[in-house]
């Protein structure tokens, strides 16, 4: 029994190309937390994707001095809320390294691929509160991702000028929900595409 | 049980149009764990070679719920006192950790169904998973397991979250042992907050001690820091004697990293129970460092600040390589 077992863990490791470590980012509880963004779901639908080091090649070549955290390999999940048989949009959840350590971003995407809400999972900064109001969700609210990267600057790390007068108390905490708007547009669109079109 | 946990598995499986491995999470985990036992002058080691899944069920209109299952090869090579799971100090075996579904796709009203063998919905564990860590929470001492198999009701609402469960007592079997049972539950704030309290509730017979208690836990986390603490009261009825009372009291302070890749705690535990003269009070030290997406490396210092009525102090070193694919 023990040899059949090491073996066929053996024989997994050898023809899988699904391996992976731990991925921790993902929603805690989907059923309540994408209730909160789509308040008109029935139920939610869940498609598994592996995000690897190719992935994460693609990603540093599209946003160039960007990386995903090694807690963002692995395999991740995209939940399609439903409403009976109709897709309402997309929830993804994504994390950033901050100052205060992961922040974790609930996002909520409509089926054209913009922002629509997001909802913090863990944010640590002092700014959370301030970074909830609507006047900051603004910024980044009906934007696709050609029009949130646009909102960076030339470094391509951190807002442009005309975004950090507008978050003035809070600009660590912008760079950091911009990087992760990003990024996760950018993912949802490379990894997902195929299954979105399908529903 | 196990027609439950069939029937279950077939209502899950069902109306799935996907086949088996979409939306399947696997990993495979080793870990080598050694132990420096001071008290009793004794080094051993711990080795366990296991496969964790994670599986959501889905049909077209959503998700029906989620399967997880761990099992692991345990072998001990001259490790002391012997696991409960085990017969001699180097002994190996199949152990379970997890084995539960969880049946989700339920009126928004009505509480998710989660079957199999899972851990105790008490306390600071409910919402973090110690199992294969050094980091530890104590439910086998406090409760006479940490998982069992049985059935639980669980729901997440906007404002709260609750889980209870009615579980056999068999601990690693599937099945009442001369009439064990468990009865666990905990209604909390939600769990992905900085500042979360929960009340925990327990009674229970297992292994032929009758156990009940009450419990209160809080963590709350600044920036980098967290502050955990919990503390229980109750009493124990060993059959043949009367009830005792017991308390305990653990607090927790943690600093993780910027990047997340180091951990480190500090934890300090007090055990007052009736029929000993003096209080137990542990201090525990411990870090976690993650390497990269695989590999973890931890280490963790246990020792008794009082001094027993009975034997040498506990002083417990232990480190341990884990890696997962």
């Amino acid at each position: 029994m023990k040899r059949h077992f090491i073996f066929y863990l053996f024989l997994l490791t050898l023809f899988s190309e699904n391996a992976h470590g731990v991925a921790y980012c993902s929603l805690r509880d989907p059923v309540a937390q994408i209730a909160q963004l789509f308040p008109g779901k029935t139920n939610q639908l869940s498609i598994v994707k592996a995000v690897d080091d190719s992935t994460r090649q693609k990603i540093q070549t599209a946003l160039p001095r960007n990386d995903l955290h090694f807690s963002e390999l692995g395999k991740h999940t995209l939940y399609i809320a439903m409403s009976g048989r109709e897709p309402l949009g997309y929830v993804h959840v994504r994390s950033e390294q901050s100052k205060w350590g992961l922040v974790e971003i609930v996002w909520a995407i409509d089926k054209d691929l913009k922002i629509i809400n997001y909802v913090f999972q863990r944010c640590r900064s002092s700014k959370r509160k301030f970074a909830e109001e609507s006047q900051f969700k603004s910024l980044f609210i009906g934007k696709n991702y050609r029009e949130l990267k646009a909102l960076l600057s030339s470094d391509g790390v951190t807002a442009n000028e005309a975004v950090l007068a507008k978050a003035q108390d809070a600009p660590e905490l912008v760079n950091v929900v911009l990087r992760c708007a990003l990024k996760t547009l950018l993912l949802t669109e490379m990894l997902w595409r195929e299954e979105l079109k399908k529903l | 049980m196990k027609f439950l946990l069939i029937s279950l598995i077939l209502l899950l499986c069902s109306p799935s149009y996907a086949d088996f491995s979409q939306n399947l999470r696997w990993s495979l985990d080793a870990s080598a764990r050694l132990n420096h036992n001071a008290a009793i002058d004794n080094t051993s080691r711990i080795y366990a070679l296991g496969l964790d899944t994670h599986k959501v069920f889905t049909q077209a209109t959503g998700d029906i719920g989620y399967g997880v299952a761990q099992i692991y090869y345990t072998k001990l090579s001259n490790h002391l006192p012997v696991p409960f799971l085990f017969d001699s100090k180097d002994d190996g075996d199949f152990i379970i950790r997890e084995a539960h579904l969880n049946y989700t796709d339920t009126a928004s009203w009505f509480p998710n169904i989660r079957l199999g063998h899972f851990t105790m919905p008490f306390g600071l564990e409910e919402s973090i998973d110690t199992n294969g860590r050094l980091l530890d929470y104590y439910h086998g001492k406090n409760l006479g397991t940490k998982l069992d198999w049985g059935l639980g009701l669980n729901k997440v609402t906007g404002l709260f979250e609750y889980n209870v469960s009615y579980t056999l007592g068999g601990k690693d079997k599937a099945k009442s042992v001369n009439d064990s049972y468990a009865i666990t539950g905990r209604i909390g704030t939600l769990s992905h907050l900085d500042f979360i309290v929960g009340f925990s509730f327990y009674h229970a017979e297992i292994d032929g001690v009758d156990r009940k208690r009450l419990a209160l836990d809080w963590q709350y986390y600044w920036q980098t820091w967290g502050l955990l603490a919990e503390v229980a009261i109750g009493e124990d009825d060993k059959q043949l004697s009367k009830w005792q009372q017991e308390k305990y009291h653990l607090i927790e302070l943690n600093k993780t990293a910027q990047h997340e890749q180091l951990k480190v705690y500090g934890q300090f535990i007090m055990r007052d129970k009736e029929y000993q003269k003096s209080i137990d009070k542990l201090a525990n030290i411990g870090l976690s460092y993650q390497v990269n997406t695989q590999l973890e490396l931890s280490l963790s210092a246990h020792i008794q600040l009082n001094t027993p009525d009975a034997g040498k102090k506990k002083q417990l070193v232990r480190g341990q390589i884990r890696y997962r694919y």
